[in-house]
């Protein structure tokens, strides 16, 4: 039997029950849609997020930090661990232009004007030197030991009330208040600190000390921020730093065995968290998966029934010269119609959905090419696949007592 | 009956056979044994129209369903076109089903969702026909059939007699050597029964050869002879004086 016949008559047996044959088909739709929109949302965000870091790239430069060894990535640990001797041997570093040591001040709560924030932002010490002036939106760099410069965001949480030149009175968490003038304001966050933070002279507001290997006290940092002269010595001022970091660095010997520490560009940071999300998308899909195996099963179930509905049609066709595998064929095409038109409609039905969400979010579309194609093949071997033992059943018919079926 | 008095019976000898029956054995197995056919032996030479009849449970179905290589003998061999069906497998009985034989059935038996013209066409499809001449030969049977102008009707479009009409006409597309009917007219008012019953005869003059089942004697006596079966036996040929060769 020819291919053209049976997709001719298989898809006539479809048309004949249009409502079962749409619902069949909207089981596998919904499967394969669903994972086509986690993939666009997915590969959205993503996109969205490698958008902001490249916006960002203002200045070529890299964090140092130290992270916790298999627990996944992002596990930073807030360990004071590079010392003054540290910053001072890496600013000798080729190509370097600026270390700047990031230190956390831990505070919970700020007031400025009538908004009072608890949590949600951060406050950081931080040395003048790793900021241009084009990155303030408004205002100077702070001098003084009572001056702060406050980011984009921290200003949006107060409703976009607090101005260079105000007031802010922050909380720290040993009881101690303090009053400062905000002098500045800059775009976002720097390192890896919260983006809504105030910022204070690092000279004048962060005193932990540690004991060195060499038994000195020196000022620690928990992490760092490398600024390089331009963009072209990136790569060999990691490679430097991180040279400097595995052999004689305080840092090495002052962290903990499950600990390493980490030298990352803009381009590393991008790396891991488009990893992360690849594998948080692929996880989700996954389960969005799941949805695709129950509409197979519903296309497995409605070819049964269809076998057994179309006994006598089967015994018919036999008796006028149809072979086991002429019905096999039959069936096998009807069922792998169902499976590839709703793929089919899938991907539409997902591409469309995906472009929706994304576009209300406001991230950037991403056509999920490979999916597309996976999901398509799928869809086509979940209707082969199902259609298998509907078909076997339907071959094993005896026309005898088919033709004798009512 | 042994086979030899019925082949003399019949006048036909062997060669000359389209279908022959040798000591033909098909046992059920219903709690226990039962012969639906008990060492039957028959032949149909080219050109003969015969009848059968016989009570429920004598096994006419079961002789037909032999003929029409969709069952197999446990004991003897049927022979179709010169070919043994018992020892062809699966696949090959299918196709030979499917080139020598024509089926009609008392429920007509039709495709619901597929046209008159498509209906007729489809032992061709099964038989690999090529594409160019199938509705074209559908056409002209449909026609033969007095059904020129409902080719593209379905068969829920059509009455009981028109039905059993396409049902001929997808018998005769592949040029069976035989035509198995198997209560033809029971499913229909005795005109349009008797109409039908026209057409076999009309059938049975351009010289094909035809088998039919049936318990009505007056639609039985259009053959040339009539076989009886009892219990699975042969119990009596009646010859009709009919033009059998």
């Amino acid at each position: 039997m020819k291919l053209t016949e049976s997709l001719r008559i298989s898809w006539r047996a479809i048309t004949g029950h249009k409502l079962r044959s749409t619902l069949t088909a909207v089981g596998v739709i919904i499967g394969i849609a669903a994972v086509i929109v986690f993939m666009v949302l997915g590969g959205a965000f993503e996109q969205n997020i490698v958008q902001d870091f490249e916006e960002d790239d203002g200045e070529p430069g890299m964090w140092v930090n130290t992270q916790q060894v298999g627990t996944g990535s992002f596990q930073f640990v807030t360990a004071p661990i590079y010392t003054e001797t540290d910053v001072e041997n890496l600013e000798a570093i080729d190509g370097v232009d600026f270390v700047g040591p990031e230190a956390n001040l831990r505070a919970s709560q700020f007031s400025i004007g009538d908004t009072r924030q608890t949590g949600g932002f951060g406050v950081q010490a931080v040395s003048p030197d790793q900021y241009n002036s084009e990155d303030l939106i408004e205002g100077k760099m702070f001098e003084s030991a009572d001056e702060a410069l406050l980011t984009q965001s921290l200003v949006n949480m107060t409703d976009g009330q607090a101005s260079v030149g105000d007031q802010i009175r922050v909380n720290f968490d040993d009881g101690a208040a303090e009053e400062f003038t905000v002098t500045g304001i800059v775009e976002g966050g720097f390192g890896t600190g919260p983006n809504a933070a105030v910022y204070l002279s690092l000279e004048h507001h962060y005193n932990t000390t540690i004991e060195t290997p060499r038994g000195t006290e020196e000022k620690a940092y928990s992490s760092l921020i490398i600024g390089a002269e331009d963009a072209s010595v990136v790569d060999d001022v990691k490679k430097r730093a991180t040279e400097y970091f595995d052999t004689e660095s305080d840092a090495a010997q002052l962290k903990q065995d499950d600990q390493d520490i980490q030298v990352q560009t803009i381009d590393d940071a991008v790396d891991q968290i488009t990893s992360v999300i690849d594998q948080l998308t692929v996880f989700i899909g996954g389960i969005a998966g799941i949805s695709l195996v129950v509409g197979s099963i519903g296309i497995a179930n409605i070819m049964i029934v269809s076998v057994t509905e179309r006994t006598r049609e089967i015994g018919i066709m036999k008796a006028v010269g149809a072979r086991k595998r002429d019905i096999i064929q039959l069936f096998l095409i009807e069922s792998s119609i169902l499976g590839a038109v709703g793929a089919f409609l899938g991907v539409v039905v997902g591409i469309g959905v995906g472009y929706l969400g994304v576009t209300l979010i406001g991230w950037p579309m991403a056509y999920p090419t490979d999916w597309v194609v996976i999901a398509v093949v799928v869809g086509l071997g979940v209707g082969i696949l199902s259609g298998i033992y509907p078909a076997w059943r339907a071959a094993k018919v005896d026309p005898i007592e088919a033709l004798r079926h009512e | 009956m042994t086979s030899t008095q019925s082949q003399r019976q019949n006048g036909a000898s062997p060669e000359e056979a389209v279908v022959s029956l040798e000591s033909v054995r098909r046992t059920y197995y219903l709690g226990e044994p039962v012969d639906a056919l008990d060492g039957v032996s028959l032949s149909l030479p080219e050109g003969s129209f015969t009848a059968v009849m016989g009570p429920s449970g004598s096994g006419k179905s079961t002789l037909m369903n032999m003929i029409g290589c969709l069952d197999t003998p446990d004991e003897g061999t049927v022979t179709v076109n010169g070919q043994d069906v018992g020892a062809l497998p699966d696949g090959k009985r299918a196709r030979l089903r499917g080139a020598e034989l024509g089926f009609i059935f008392q429920q007509f038996n039709l495709l619901p969702r597929l046209t008159a013209a498509e209906n007729v066409t489809l032992p061709m499809v099964f038989q690999t026909v090529v594409d160019e001449g199938r509705r074209e030969r559908a056409e002209t049977l449909l026609t033969r059939v007095g059904l020129g102008d409902r080719l593209d009707h379905t068969p829920p479009e059509l009455s009981g007699g028109q039905r059993q009409r396409v049902a001929i006409a997808r018998a005769l597309v592949n040029e069976p050597s035989v035509l198995l009917a198997d209560e033809p007219t029971g499913n229909l008012d005795t005109e349009t029964g008797s109409t039908i019953m026209d057409l076999f005869e009309e059938l049975h003059e351009e010289g094909r050869t035809i088998l039919m089942v049936t318990h009505e004697r007056h639609i039985a006596e259009h053959a040339d002879r009539i076989v009886h079966l009892v219990d699975g036996q042969i119990e009596e040929i009646e010859d009709l004086g009919g033009d059998s060769a």
